[in-house]
């Protein structure tokens, strides 16, 4: 009976001797994929090259503002009859302007260095720290001199405490202000009630069409002071409005001079002052004649030795003026204004109110961003303050209990969240070079 | 490939490869304005890095073709292939500063991803397996010739079931032909036929397709269940036969288990090396057009 052998002759005899001239389905399989793997490969950049569109070589998707135009690379992407189209600054400067940042600076980086397109929809404007701390770090000037700190790596590295609350900085402005005054319970306000005053009762963003409780109902724009900040980033509504007398005081400090008359006096230079009340009582006494020989002292104003009564009405007005005038410069105006008298000057002087709207001219802040914070929780020592001197702006400390560098789960501390880059207030026009069509004919091309 | 001790001085190589480049990237990275770049000078050398390792990694196939090359051992290639390749990965991250947004790109590193994991994959395989399929398919014979081996193993059953039982009607031409080499045992009908029910009906189906689902031999435990029970019926003078026949069925049960790891092995490369040719290829195009804009 036969039985199965297993010798090594007959082991290798069971194999044919050319068996790896063959191909098998494995490797058939593996250079088939290869092939179909590389021809679509292939295919698909040809068939963007057909198409003219060398969108497919992009980095990553442009920025919203861009992408009406984001399939016309050469839009950006210029060649001069060489290999290169490497974005130049030529490219940016064609739609946009970026003035220098300062002249003193060693450095100065190309546009996209910082600006960094095809990152995503995130803006331009919002580059990394690092763009900023390259030279800040560590800061150079070509005159060696330096106007802001030398080492500051982020906001809660190196940056030093906002200058306007340094210490021995005090409020410039000339107008005498007591807020704890003003924000005691149950002050007097208007037509004799008893109010409470807020902070938004006299501080509000400019262009904020509010009626305001103690002072004039309209809003009427305060000439030079609407414009805080050059800067293309800054909302008109960022910053205080000034407070000024008409809006915010008029209601509870009314301008009156003389009993006799409901109207206050205009809040304006002496001279006009002065003038209105003149003629207020010019025009009195020619239709009260019989009134020139009433002597009636303003009971407000200091008992002084009386005068003798007026032979005509000119003597009269001049009484009355006086008298006016005594009230007016010596209480009145002086409330709040610091007044200069100046020998041979008929009326004092009152320095300009000089209320500052900007504190931070380095920096920006947006109190509309903010409007979830109470006022008090950053304005701390408001309550407290009885001299219009003090100022009353929060120091790094507040703002870096948010504002907390690196942290995710925090408010932006990155330099451009407060801080422009570029001097906007040498910012030219542009004049746009392309046409409608030339901007959007690649888009068209691919629809 | 066993990844042994002897893999220790790539394995120290690439760590410390990849340590100094880190510790390259990492200021770079937070120093640089705008986040690291692919264009940037350092973004450049880690591009170029990283893809000749690429390159040196694809060059293991050309060497495979032209095994008489003389340009070091297959060992050490296969080495490198593994190590370089492997750490084309953090220098292509490093190069694109671990972005990427742009269509090419984010193709590049999909291919890039598939083609170093099915590498791993391939690795780990290629560790376990061979030393696995050393113990489980003694009877391991070249893959290639499977179909060719099992074709003899076959005939060899028939001529084996010939032998005892002679021409079995039903089987194919060749054994109904075949002439009996050695006189015939005295059987009886019944066993004999049951035997020729169960040899045409179960074993020569199996043997004919072995990786067959449903196929009663192809478990071990069935088939010694069969082969015992033959053994019960038929007499003990042609037990060898039936040994016999149950080692082929083995045999086969190997060849199927051998065919089965093998394509393990090897099937990790239908993904492997296809991408991989497709992502040098595009990666060159990528290089050039990068440089371009």
């Amino acid at each position: 009976m036969p039985r199965r052998t297993r010798t090594t002759k007959n082991l290798a005899q069971r194999i044919t001797r050319d068996y790896f001239k063959r191909v098998f389905p494995i490797a058939q399989w593996r250079r088939l994929l290869t092939i179909i793997f590389t021809v679509a490969g292939l295919s698909w950049l040809a068939w963007h090259a057909m198409a003219g569109n060398p969108a497919v070589y992009s980095s990553g998707p442009i920025k919203s503002s861009h992408a009406v135009f984001g399939q016309n690379c050469a839009a950006c992407h210029s060649s001069k009859n060489t290999f290169s189209a490497k974005v130049t600054d030529q490219s940016c400067q064609s739609c946009h302007d970026g003035p220098v940042h300062q002249a003193q600076q060693v450095y100065t980086p190309d546009c996209a260095t910082c600006h960094v397109e095809h990152s995503g929809q995130t803006s331009l404007a919002r580059v990394n720290d690092v763009g900023c701390t390259e030279c800040h770090s560590d800061l150079k000037t070509k005159s060696g001199k330096l106007r802001v700190a030398a080492k500051i790596n982020s906001f809660g590295s190196g940056h030093p405490e906002f200058a306007a609350v340094r210490p021995g900085q005090h409020d410039m402005g000339s107008v005498k202000f007591n807020h704890q005054v003003h924000l005691k319970k149950d002050l007097r306000g208007p037509r004799g009630s008893n109010v409470q005053m807020q902070c938004t009762d006299c501080h509000q963003p400019q262009g904020v069409t509010r009626s305001l409780p103690y002072g004039q109902t309209e809003v009427t724009d305060q000439p030079g002071n609407a414009q805080v900040s050059t800067s293309p980033h800054i909302s008109t509504r960022s910053y205080m409005a000034p407070v000024n007398f008409n809006e915010h005081c008029s209601g509870c400090h009314p301008l009156g001079f003389d009993r006799r008359f409901k109207d206050a006096v205009p809040h304006k230079k002496p001279e006009v002052v002065r003038e209105a009340v003149f003629k207020k009582f010019t025009e009195y006494i020619a239709m009260h004649p019989g009134e020139i020989h009433t002597v009636n002292l303003d009971q407000r104003i200091p008992r002084r030795p009386p005068l003798p009564p007026p032979s005509n009405a000119a003597e009269w007005v001049s009484q009355m003026m006086g008298e006016a005038e005594q009230l007016l410069w010596w209480k009145t105006c002086k409330e709040c204004h610091r007044l200069i008298y100046v020998a041979g000057m008929k009326v004092p002087q009152v320095p300009k109110a000089a209320i500052n709207a900007r504190w931070m001219k380095d920096a920006r802040f947006d109190h509309q961003a903010h409007r979830l914070v109470n006022c008090e929780s950053c304005h701390a020592k408001t309550r407290s303050s009885k001299d219009a001197a003090d100022i009353l702006l929060p120091g790094i400390e507040t703002c870096q209990q948010c504002h907390r560098p690196g942290d995710s789960n925090a408010a932006e501390a990155r330099c451009f969240e407060c801080h422009d880059y570029h001097d906007w207030s040498k910012e030219k026009p542009v004049n746009g070079t392309l046409g409608i069509h030339q901007l959007i004919s690649s888009r068209a091309t691919h629809q | 490939m066993r990844i042994d001790t002897t893999h220790r001085p790539w394995l120290i190589a690439s760590l410390v490869i990849l340590g100094i480049s880190a510790a390259m990237y990492m200021p770079y990275a937070m120093t640089t304005p705008g986040g690291p770049k692919g264009g940037s000078f350092l973004g450049l050398v880690f591009g170029i890095v990283g893809y000749a390792f690429m390159l040196f990694a694809g060059l293991l196939g050309a060497r495979k073709k032209v095994p008489i090359w003389r340009i070091g051992r297959a060992k050490t290639w296969m080495r490198g292939h593994l190590w370089l390749g492997l750490l084309s990965l953090p220098m292509i991250l490093f190069h694109g500063g671990f972005a990427w947004r742009g269509p090419l790109t984010a193709v590049l590193m999909a291919l890039l991803f598939i083609v170093v994991i099915s590498g791993l994959v391939g690795a780990v395989l290629q560790h376990y397996l061979p030393r696995l399929m050393t113990q489980r398919v003694p009877l391991e014979t070249i893959y290639e010739e499977i179909p060719h081996v099992r074709e003899q193993l076959r005939e060899e059953a028939d001529n084996l079931v010939t032998s005892v039982f002679g021409a079995l009607d039903g089987a194919n031409a060749d054994v109904d032909t075949m002439v009996a080499v050695v006189p015939l045992v005295e059987i009886e009908q019944e066993e004999k036929e049951h035997f020729r029910e169960l040899y045409i009906g179960t074993m020569r189906p199996f043997f004919a397709n072995p990786e067959a689902p449903g196929a009663e031999l192809r478990e071990p435990q069935r088939s010694a269940e069969i082969f015992a029970s033959l053994r019960r019926m038929l007499p003990s003078s042609i037990h060898t036969v039936i040994t016999d026949l149950e080692s082929i069925c083995e045999e086969e049960r190997q060849l199927n288990r051998q065919a089965r790891m093998y394509r393990w092995l090897h099937g990790w490369l239908l993904v492997h090396v296809p991408l991989s040719i497709v992502l040098l290829v595009l990666g060159g195009v990528h290089a050039v057009m990068a440089l371009r804009y």
